[in-house]
Order: structure tokens, then C-alpha cells, then sequence
């Protein structure tokens, strides 16, 4: 008895402390230019390159948006605020203070997917404001959003996880892979419309599961996988980045 | 009753070069404990395995009992690291709320710890300033203060008045003090001996990664006092000069380094005086006369008794293997 009341009083602690890290990271870091760049130009830029000129229905444009700001914006603070943080050793005091690396690294995620959230509520506003749409599925939808902020989040942590006091260090990396993803994941090219061995691929993409939840929210399945697959895949997803990241630090901690 | 430090056979390598070497020691609760050494001696390094923000490679460590990696020996510790971590983008007020948050003290406990502290070090006038535009001492000062919003029951600093003023560092050795008398256990990491006698029960002293000695400050003193040596050139020395210099009544030992000779003694003065004579006696002028105290490396080897080899060779004589590189 007492020991699950230990149990639950440190959960709690740990929770409040990773609170407080993603939320001190909320404040400083969303308004600095890699952010901005990254996180808020990119995805619109990419999203108009994707869909200018391809004769697409708003339903059929914007859950191409939603997958970009998801993906960007999530994956990019991580990136922005690990290296700064090893530059003026403010990222020791998280190890030397009273909570689990685990908790350090949820919290440096929180502030990724807040800031996901965040900048897909821009075109979720805007669109419901100017354009006849309607989300089908509100369930499967929020899913798909929250779900892969989680997952892009923790995916940005990981790279942030390679032991160098530069942002750019972990940017170039991380855009090779971010990059190419975008091309195996139904964005720019359906994944119908990809041969057999690249379909097969694509379903290792976090991003393609992604765009099939948000696919289906708004009604539209075209690609016969059931979105309880794509649910599992991204929480999967989430939990391997979040525990290589803690591998990783781990190992820093033992190099440095 | 347990150590509030207890160490044993802590080791850290970086790849083949091992900066701290089986390190082991015991710190009561109580002590002001004095880890003192040179440059590169592996200080640092071992207070960031102590305090979480390394692993160690080999051995162990507890904090008031429990393990170093655990929940419960961090929230017992304070923490001021080698270099001055404070977070440049947040003001000198949110800097400690955010590390009160750390620690999880309530809101209420935060602004008053916040104040206090601020207070205590002179900040806060400065409270809603970006950290940013802070000099180098104003930086120190609040670094020292978030390592005090927890009320540790271990307190490690690591070279805390580096870049403060005299007045601040007196400052800060009261307030070592104080915290001390009010019970809480410090691990003081420096390399000023002054520092070190002023404010330590107990001083161990480090070099080359390895514990030469573990004493009291009067234990370190008289062994500094023994180091004390006089070192003349002269514009020529007759036959026979080092044996003359032997025979004075208060040197030592005399040792020649090139045309430089150095004369170990209790009391310089009166070697002086006794040099004087003798130069005299004998037609000999000396060129230059410097008194010089001890280095840290110098009592190393007076209290151990053991030479500082080249950092490769000595382990290698002592346990038949590698170390060096790195440097
Ligand atoms: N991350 C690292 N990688 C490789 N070598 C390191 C690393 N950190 C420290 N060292 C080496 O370990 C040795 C001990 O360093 P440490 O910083 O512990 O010394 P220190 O006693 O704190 O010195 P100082 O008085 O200069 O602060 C040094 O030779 C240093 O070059
Ligand atoms: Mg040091």
C-alpha cells in the first residue's frame, strides 16, 4: 500500500519536473530563428510545393498540410534546444537534478509536440474559418495529429541526442533523413502510385501513418491499411526514438 | 552513521587515458572536505561522477547512503559546477523558479527561496535582467545561489569564487561557513591551498587522477612548512661550495638544479642571514635569491613520498599498464 502511494508521489514528481523543462523550453526557445524556420517556414513552404499546380480538393490538400506542420514543427525544437543547452552546460542539471533520465527526456520532448500542436491549429483555424471542410472522424484525426507529434518529437530528440554543441550539427542529419521521408510517405507521390517494394517501405515511415490517419479523419481511405495499425505503428514509433535517445545519453554520460 | 560521501575505487577513463584512478575516501557528515590540486589532476572529473552528470567507469559512490544515480541522493545534493551554468535566455528571477521547479519546491517556497537568494547575493535589484547581459562574478554569484534553493544536505562546489572579487569571495567563504554550521556537508574542489587550510576540516590532496594524501589542514601545513626553500645562483661557486652550504645549521637539504641551488628550511630569514655570512667568508656574490613556497605538486610528493613521473610512466611501473594519451 504505502508502496504504491511511493510510487504515485514520484510519478508525480517526475512529471512535474519534465513539465517544468518543457514548459521553461516553450518560453525561450519557440521564437528563436532555427524554430521559426524549421518548424513554422518549412512545412508551409513544402506544403505549397506539394500542392500547387496538382489540381487537389481541399480535402485532399490539407491533410498534406496537417502531415508537414506535424512533422516539422514537432521534430525541429529538440534540434534547436539540446546543443544550445551542451554549449553553456545547462543540460548537466538535469542529470545531477532529482529525476530520471526518462523524465528529462519526456520533457525535452513536451515542448516538440506542444509546438506541433500548436502550429497545426494555425491551418486547422484558418481552414475552418475560409473552406467548407468537415473532419470525419474527430477521433482518428486528433489521434493522427497528437500521435505523431509524439512520434517527430521524440524522433528530434533522438537526433539531438549525438553529443555536439551545434544546432547545425544535428540539423544537416537529421534534414537528410527528414528529407527523403517525405518522398516515401504518400506527400508528394501516392503511395498507390509507388512500385511494390516502395509501398513496403513506406509503411516504415512514421510520416505515411501519419497521413493515414489524417486521411481518415477526413473521411478519405484510400490506402487499405486499418488505422488502428497506423495508431500502433506511431506509438511504437515514439517509444523506439524515446528509448535510443536514452541510450544514447546514457552513453554520453559514460564518454563524458 | 553513514558518510554524506562515500567513495570507492571511483575510476573514470577517457578511452586510454584514465583522469581519475581508483579514488576512494569518506566524507562525515559535517565536514567541510577539501578535494585540492593541480590543474588537470582530475578534480572536475570526479565531482561530475559524483554528482550524476557522469558515469563512472569503474567503482562506486553513496550519498548520504544512497546511490549516486538515485532519486534520493539527488535530491540531497547541491550542486555548483566548474564553469558558471546559468541560463542565458531566462532572467536571473526565472533562472532560480526554474531550478526551484527542479526540485520541486511549491510555488510559495520558490519566491521566497528566489528572493532570499537573491537577495543574500546581491542580485536582486538586477532580478528581471536577462542573464545574458550579467558579467562574469554576477553569473558565479547566481550559479552558487540555484545550487542553494534546495536546502542540500551535500553541497558540492567546484571551485566556486573562480572569476569573483575579494569582497565576494570573502562573501562566499562566510557563507561556506555558515551553511556549514547550520549542518550541511561540503565537498569544496580547489586548487588554492590558501582556500583549502582557510576552510577545510579535511583536504585530500589529488594529482595525476590518484589521492596522495587525506589529512587535516595542519597535517598539509606542516608538510608545506618543510617545503619552504631559498634558491640562489651565484657568480661563481668554489670547490666544494655544496658541502659548505650543507654545514649551515638551518638548511635541510641542499639540492643542485644547473647553476641553481636550492636550499630547504624551516625558517627562510635565518638561512638568509647564514647565507650571508658565508658568502662573505668565501668571496662569493650571489646573482639572484628567490624564497619560494611549495606548489601543490611539490607537497604531493612530500606527503606520498612518491614522484610524479611523466603521467604515462608511473602507472605503468605501479600496475603494469597503460596510461597516457590524451594529452
Ligand atoms: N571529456 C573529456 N575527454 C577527455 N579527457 C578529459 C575530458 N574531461 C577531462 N579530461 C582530462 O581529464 C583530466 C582531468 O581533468 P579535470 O577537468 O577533472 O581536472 P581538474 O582537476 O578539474 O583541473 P582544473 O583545476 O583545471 O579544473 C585532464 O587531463 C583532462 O584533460
Ligand atoms: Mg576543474
Amino acid at each position: 500500500m504505502s508502496d504504491d502511494i511511493n510510487l504515485l508521489s514520484r510519478v508525480k514528481k517526475e512529471a512535474t519536473r519534465a513539465w517544468a523543462i518543457g514548459w521553461k523550453d516553450i518560453k525561450v526557445y519557440y521564437l528563436s530563428p532555427p524554430t521559426l524556420m524549421f518548424g513554422i517556414m518549412f512545412p508551409f513552404a513544402l506544403f505549397f510545393t506539394f500542392t500547387v499546380g496538382r489540381d487537389l480538393s481541399i480535402t485532399e490538400m490539407l491533410p498534406i498540410l496537417f502531415s508537414q506542420t506535424v512533422f516539422w514543427a514537432a521534430s525541429t525544437v529538440g534540434p534547436v534546444v539540446i546543443p544550445l543547452e551542451r554549449r553553456t552546460k545547462t543540460f548537466d542539471r538535469y542529470l545531477s537534478a532529482p529525476m530520471s533520465l526518462c523524465s528529462v527526456i519526456l520533457g525535452k520532448s513536451l515542448a516538440g509536440v506542444v509546438f506541433g500542436v500548436l502550429v497545426s491549429a494555425v491551418p486547422l483555424i484558418v481552414g475552418w474559418l475560409f473552406f467548407p471542410f468537415q473532419i470525419v472522424d474527430i477521433v482518428l484525426f486528433s489521434l493522427g495529429i497528437f500521435l505523431s507529434c509524439v512520434a517527430f518529437a521524440a524522433m528530434g530528440i533522438m537526433f539531438a541526442s549525438v553529443p555536439t554543441e551545434s544546432v547545425g550539427n544535428i540539423m544537416m542529419p537529421m534534414n537528410f533523413v527528414r528529407i527523403p521521408l517525405l518522398f516515401i510517405s504518400g506527400i508528394f507521390i501516392p503511395i498507390e502510385s509507388l512500385p511494390p517494394l516502395g509501398q513496403v517501405v513506406s509503411l516504415f515511415s512514421p510520416l505515411t501513418h501519419t497521413l493515414i490517419l489524417i486521411r481518415c479523419g477526413f473521411g478519405i481511405s484510400t490506402y487499405p491499411i486499418p488505422p488502428p495499425v497506423s495508431v500502433c505503428a506511431l506509438l511504437l514509433s515514439g517509444l523506439v526514438f524515446l528509448l535510443v535517445s536514452r541510450q544514447f545519453h546514457e552513453i554520453n554520460k559514460r564518454r563524458e | 552513521m553513514t558518510s554524506a560521501i562515500s567513495v570507492t575505487e571511483l575510476t573514470k577513463k577517457f578511452g586510454d587515458f584514465t583522469a581519475v584512478d581508483k579514488v576512494s575516501f569518506e566524507v562525515e557528515v559535517g565536514e567541510i572536505f577539501g578535494f585540492l590540486g593541480p590543474n588537470g589532476a582530475g578534480k572536475t572529473t570526479t565531482t561530475r561522477m559524483l554528482t550524476g552528470i557522469s558515469s563512472p567507469t569503474e567503482g562506486r559512490a553513496e550519498i548520504m547512503g544512497h546511490e549516486i544515480h538515485s532519486f534520493a541522493a539527488k535530491e540531497r545534493m547541491g550542486v555548483v559546477t566548474d564553469l558558471s551554468n546559468v541560463y542565458n535566455d531566462l532572467s536571473a528571477w526565472d533562472n532560480l523558479i526554474f531550478t526551484a521547479k527542479l526540485y520541486g519546491l511549491n510555488r510559495r517556497k520558490r519566491e521566497e527561496k528566489a528572493a532570499e537568494l537573491l537577495e543574500l547575493f546581491g542580485l536582486y535589484e538586477v532580478r528581471k535582467n536577462n542573464v545574458r547581459e550579467f558579467s562574469g562574478g554576477m553569473k558565479r554569484r547566481l550559479t552558487i545561489a540555484m545550487a542553494l534553493v534546495n536546502d542540500a544536505d551535500v553541497l558540492f562546489l567546484d571551485e566556486p569564487t573562480t572569476a569573483l572579487d575579494v569582497q565576494s569571495v570573502k562573501m562566499i567563504r562566510n557563507l561556506i561557513r555558515q551553511l556549514n554550521e547550520s549542518g550541511t556537508t561540503i565537498f569544496l574542489t580547489t586548487h588554492n591551498m590558501a582556500e583549502a587550510n582557510e576552510l577545510c576540516s579535511r583536504i585530500a590532496i589529488i594529482s595525476q587522477g590518484r589521492i596522495g594524501a587525506i589529512g587535516t589542514p595542519e597535517e598539509l601545513k606542516s608538510a608545506m612548512d618543510k617545503m619552504h626553500y631559498l634558491e640562489v645562483v651565484f657568480d661563481h661557486t668554489p670547490e666544494d661550495f655544496i658541502s659548505d652550504l650543507r654545514q649551515l645549521s638551518s638548511v635541510r637539504e641542499v639540492e643542485q638544479h644547473g647553476d641553481k641551488y636550492r636550499l630547504f628550511t624551516l625558517t627562510p630569514s635565518d638561512t638568509l642571514l647564514e647565507l650571508f655570512d658565508i658568502v662573505q667568508a668565501k668571496g662569493v656574490k650571489p646573482h639572484t635569491v628567490n624564497t619560494l613556497a611549495p606548489s601543490l605538486e611539490d607537497v604531493f610528493i612530500e606527503l606520498t613520498g612518491q614522484d610524479i613521473v611523466h603521467r604515462g610512466e608511473f602507472q605503468k611501473q605501479k600496475h603494469g599498464r597503460k596510461r597516457g594519451g590524451g594529452r
